[in-house]
């Protein structure tokens, strides 16, 4: 069989449900660049750590981080085009993941965590190998059913890990909207209170309520909002833009002290923020931005600039059907577009913010910030953090301006927060209708269809890890790249999946559009797979074993803070603990779940 | 009892494979089809200078040999697509004139029902399983004679058949749809279709509605949003109920033991809606894979004792 051109009809279609013209490219992007948020995930975290790793290189390393998300973001890409409509994750996982593949998956898991659980708990070795070896044979034996392995990462990464992710954006709707309209406003008692611990819990249920406000709304209502915000985003960034490039640096510094001053009466803030970073032995890192140097410690950022750009892949899903390869090429535009937009927006802002605010002010003001925000220091130079819209709209000495600046750039919260319960609620449907949780778990009230229960199953977790945030029980608040660590582990199972896709699913692989799709011979999706697989991999023992020296701790979520390394098994214990009952309990009820993805004979 | 249920497959040979197959494998004793079986596109496999040429998902395949051919032929069912060996200057025609697809889609349709129905004859002789098929909204009616006059096969559609002292109820009909296909009706005249087989039943409580169109604002009836010129709003993303009120109205009312749906192919799923399991267990027919049902059900208490859906 060869391949040639031809130029005729090459495919009939006759009137038909579900037979659609298409889809807008412009709408895949859309999601993924909202997804991979430059304001709400990348201003709030990943471009404020830079000061963490004086010797890297910002831009080396958002680039480098978004070739690695480049390679999982094809093998997403390509399962979807394999297996449209199949919902994500879990099914793909529990499709393909069975057999050696699923034994393998599981027993890393099973291996790897129960290994560092041991050793967080205080045994000495060789408990902890001994563990682990419990582990491997556990996490093999579940990853050998059809769907175990799906379920557990599908599940961690889906559904329990978004409990965590609850407050963190309360957090950042707290920095980046409520204080900096309290401050603006005057309302100094409000700011003090958003700013106590009572304040971030409460804010943590206002979007808690939010969101699942949104969810009984349905992604139809939503996605009408979400259109808006992106505009009104984008016009506040360029605007923002627009500030910084016209702006001296001079003129900032006048700009930032007069309104310190004016909200707090802070004389001097921009001096004292310097001060306030270097005298503490905050920052020690350059005065200036290195543009083009590889530095020594650029690969060390990379794992901050995860929790950021790791998800063009989210809410990726191909619908309607007789697609072929000019589909996935859509699906992956749409990604990487997301993806590579908003990292050469993230180089635009930090070279900008480097020439207008300074470097140095710019990783003082974040370091000062982070330290006491988690709780690694008792005081702070200024009562709100330097939310960078916020402090180029001082560049405008308009009150009103300045307000609306916090407002538009609200947008990007608004557009992007309400998918945080609507994919656990997917993933818990998902999990219900293979009978791994209760029926009950996927009933819809009559009116609205709004998931009832599921939304239970997603409130009463957020609310409790809220709390721990909020009051930092145990540092919990210091375990922010857990909430990145999870997912980045869910993921690693789908990239593993699509590397073994082509030779442990044959028929499936041969038969998309995707076959054609080769590397050297091999399929793109198995190498695209395998890259990001190690990428994750890579990412993955930074963050656990940070970068092969914990005597100094660096991500704050490896093995120095068991803390940390035990929430990681609360997580994955729960996982399988669901899993199992579900097995014995519907074994007695005469249900076997491993009939689920049992292939029927087809001749 | 134990039922499994599919629907949906749109001319997916290896989908219909499974689903005779089902029964021995799933120790299933009725199989039914819950329609939808019929393909929604033709690939043309085109002779040329002794050779055969053919465009499958975008990329243009130069077959040579019977072999060749026959495989090619054999991955383009498999995915529910219609294989048809045609002359340039037929492919020319048909491309200017649509009647002439419109006669090759039925023809194509027509004979794979028939080709289906025999392998339904030889897989099932014997074996004590009984098998339902029901068409629906996307089949041309011309099928359902070839169904009816099938050995190992009873035509559900319109029909009230006894399933162990379960009446088995089912309607192929949906509510209008944006494509306009075969057998739509608005919904008032949906629900008085639904009550005339209602009334042929003695028990509706120990009823199984085989209803193709799913009961509106089920969760069984999510399907991405369309505007104006039929392209997904928000990229998929944006899902809408477009069920049926009758039939959601006829379940609550008449509490049937078990609703079994499709129509949706996203909709994949089970809820309770008053004391009546719903059933859509969706559709990724284009996969090879079948998705189905398998319902277990207490004839003495007439209720379902288990379900579960698979990707078989």
């Amino acid at each position: 069989m060869t391949t040639a051109t031809q130029e005729a009809p090459t495919l009939f279609l006759r009137k038909a449900t579900g037979l659609v013209k298409g889809w807008s490219g412009f709408d895949a992007f859309a999601y993924s660049f909202m997804s991979v948020n430059l304001v709400t995930l990348g201003m709030f975290y990943s471009l404020a750590t830079f000061a963490f790793v004086p010797d890297g290189s910002p831009i080396a390393s958002i680039v480098l981080s978004a070739i690695g998300v480049t390679f999982m973001a094809i093998a997403y890409a390509g399962l979807i085009a394999v297996m449209p409509r199949a919902g994500g994750d879990y099914v793909w996982q529990s499709r393909i993941l069975d057999g050696i593949p699923g034994m393998i998956s599981g027993a890393v898991v099973g291996g790897v965590l129960l290994y560092l659980v041991a050793g967080a708990a205080g045994q000495a070795d060789p408990i902890p190998w001994g563990a682990g070896v419990v582990g491997v044979v556990v996490g093999a034996a579940i990853g050998r059913l059809n769907g175990g392995i799906g379920f557990i990462l599908a599940a961690t990464g889906w559904w329990f890990i978004l409990a965590q992710w609850a407050p963190i954006y309360g957090a950042i709707l707290n920095i980046e909207f409520f204080q900096p309209l309290a401050a603006l406003t005057g309302q100094l008692d409000a700011l003090t209170f958003l700013g106590s611990n009572d304040g971030i819990f409460f804010v943590s249920i206002v979007v808690i309520l939010l969101t699942t406000v949104l969810v009984g709304l349905g992604m139809a209502g939503y996605a009408t909002v979400q259109r808006v915000c992106l505009w009104l985003g984008l016009a506040g960034l360029a605007v923002m833009f627009v500030l910084m490039l016209i702006s001296s640096q001079e003129q900032f510094k006048t700009a930032f002290d007069s309104a310190n001053a004016s909200m707090f009466g802070v004389e001097g803030a921009y001096d004292k923020t310097i001060a306030d970073a270097t005298a503490n032995n905050f920052f020690t890192g350059p005065t200036s931005l290195n543009l083009f140097e590889f530095g020594p410690g650029t690969l060390m950022l990379i794992p901050f600039m995860l929790f950021w750009i790791l998800y063009p892949n989210w809410g990726a899903t191909l619908y309607g059907e007789v697609r072929g390869a000019s589909d996935f090429r859509k699906v992956l535009r749409g990604m990487l577009g997301g993806l590579w937009v908003t990292a050469l927006l993230a180089i635009v802002f930090i070279v900008l913010a480097a020439k207008t605010f300074g470097w140095e002010f710019y990783n003082a003001t974040n370091v000062n910030f982070l330290y006491y925000f988690y709780a690694y220091s008792d005081t702070a130079t200024l009562p709100i953090w330097s939310y960078p819209p916020l402090i180029a709209s001082y560049l405008v000495d308009n009150n009103i301006f300045q307000m609306a600046m916090v407002i538009v750039f609200g947008a990007w919260f608004l557009g992007w927060s309400g998918t945080l319960f609507l994919s656990s609620t997917r993933m818990i449907f998902a999990a219900a209708f293979d009978r791994v949780l209760p029926a009950a778990a996927a009933q819809v009230t009559g009116r609205r269809a709004v998931p009832i229960m599921a939304l239970v199953l997603i409130l009463v977790p957020s609310v409790i890890v809220s709390y721990l945030y909020a009051y930092n029980i145990e540092g919990f608040r210091a375990l922010t790249l857990d909430a990145t660590l999870v997912i980045a582990v869910t993921f690693i199972g789908t990239t593993f999946a699509a590397t073994v896709l082509p030779w442990w699913k044959k028929d499936l692989y041969q038969n998309s559009p995707l076959a054609r799709y080769q590397v050297g011979g091999l399929p793109l999706v198995s190498v695209a797979g395998a890259l990001a697989t190690i990428f994750l991999g890579w990412a993955i023992w930074m963050w656990i074993w940070e970068r092969g020296d914990p005597s100094v701790p660096l991500y704050a979520i490896g093995v120095g803070n068991s803390n940390s390394i035990l929430w990681l098994g609360v997580l994955y214990g729960t996982a399988l603990v669901v899993y199992v009952v579900a097995r014995v309990v519907r074994r007695s009820q005469g249900i076997d779940l491993g009939a689920i993805h049992q292939e029927i004979p087809s001749e | 009892m134990r039922l499994f249920f599919a629907t949906d497959i749109h001319g997916s040979d290896v989908c219909w494979r499974k689903f005779l197959n089902a029964g021995s494998f799933h120790r299933a004793d009725v199989l039914i089809m819950g329609g939808d079986m019929t393909g929604k596109a033709m690939v043309p496999i085109v002779g040329v200078n002794g050779h055969w040429e053919v465009t499958v998902q975008e990329q243009l395949h130069v077959l040579d040999g019977d072999a060749e051919l026959t495989a090619m032929e054999k991955r383009i069912a498999d995915r529910g697509y219609y294989p048809v060996r045609v002359s340039p200057d037929e492919l020319a025609a048909m491309a200017a004139d649509e009647t002439l697809v419109d006669a090759r889609f039925r023809a194509e349709m027509l004979r794979s029902v028939e080709r289906w129905m025999e392998l339904a004859a030889q897989k099932l002789a014997g074996t004590g399983i009984r098998c339902i098929v029901s068409p629906a909204n996307d089949d041309i009616f011309e099928i359902d004679p070839i169904i009816e006059a099938a050995p190992a096969v009873e035509l559900g559609e319109g029909t009230v058949l006894d399933l162990a002292g379960f009446a088995l109820l089912s309607l192929g009909w949906a509510n209008p749809t944006p494509w306009d296909t075969w057998r739509e009706l608005p919904e008032d005249q949906l629900r008085a279709r639904i009550n005339e087989l209602v009334a042929g039943v003695p028990d509706p409580h120990r009823a199984i509605f085989n209803f193709h169109a799913p009961p509106y604002n089920s969760n069984l009836d999510a399907a991405p949003k369309l505007d104006a010129e039929m392209r997904y709003v928000a990229g998929g993303q944006a899902l809408v109920s477009v069920g049926s009120r009758a039939v959601r109205d006829s379940i609550l009312e008449f509490g049937p033991v078990l609703s079994l749906h499709g129509h949706i192919h996203e909709g994949r799923g089970a809820v309770k809606l008053g004391r009546t399991l719903a059933v859509n267990p969706g559709s990724v027919y284009e996969d090879g894979v079948l998705a189905a049902a398998i319902v277990d059900l207490d004839e003495k208490k007439g209720e379902v004792r288990n379900y579960l859906l698979i990707n078989g």
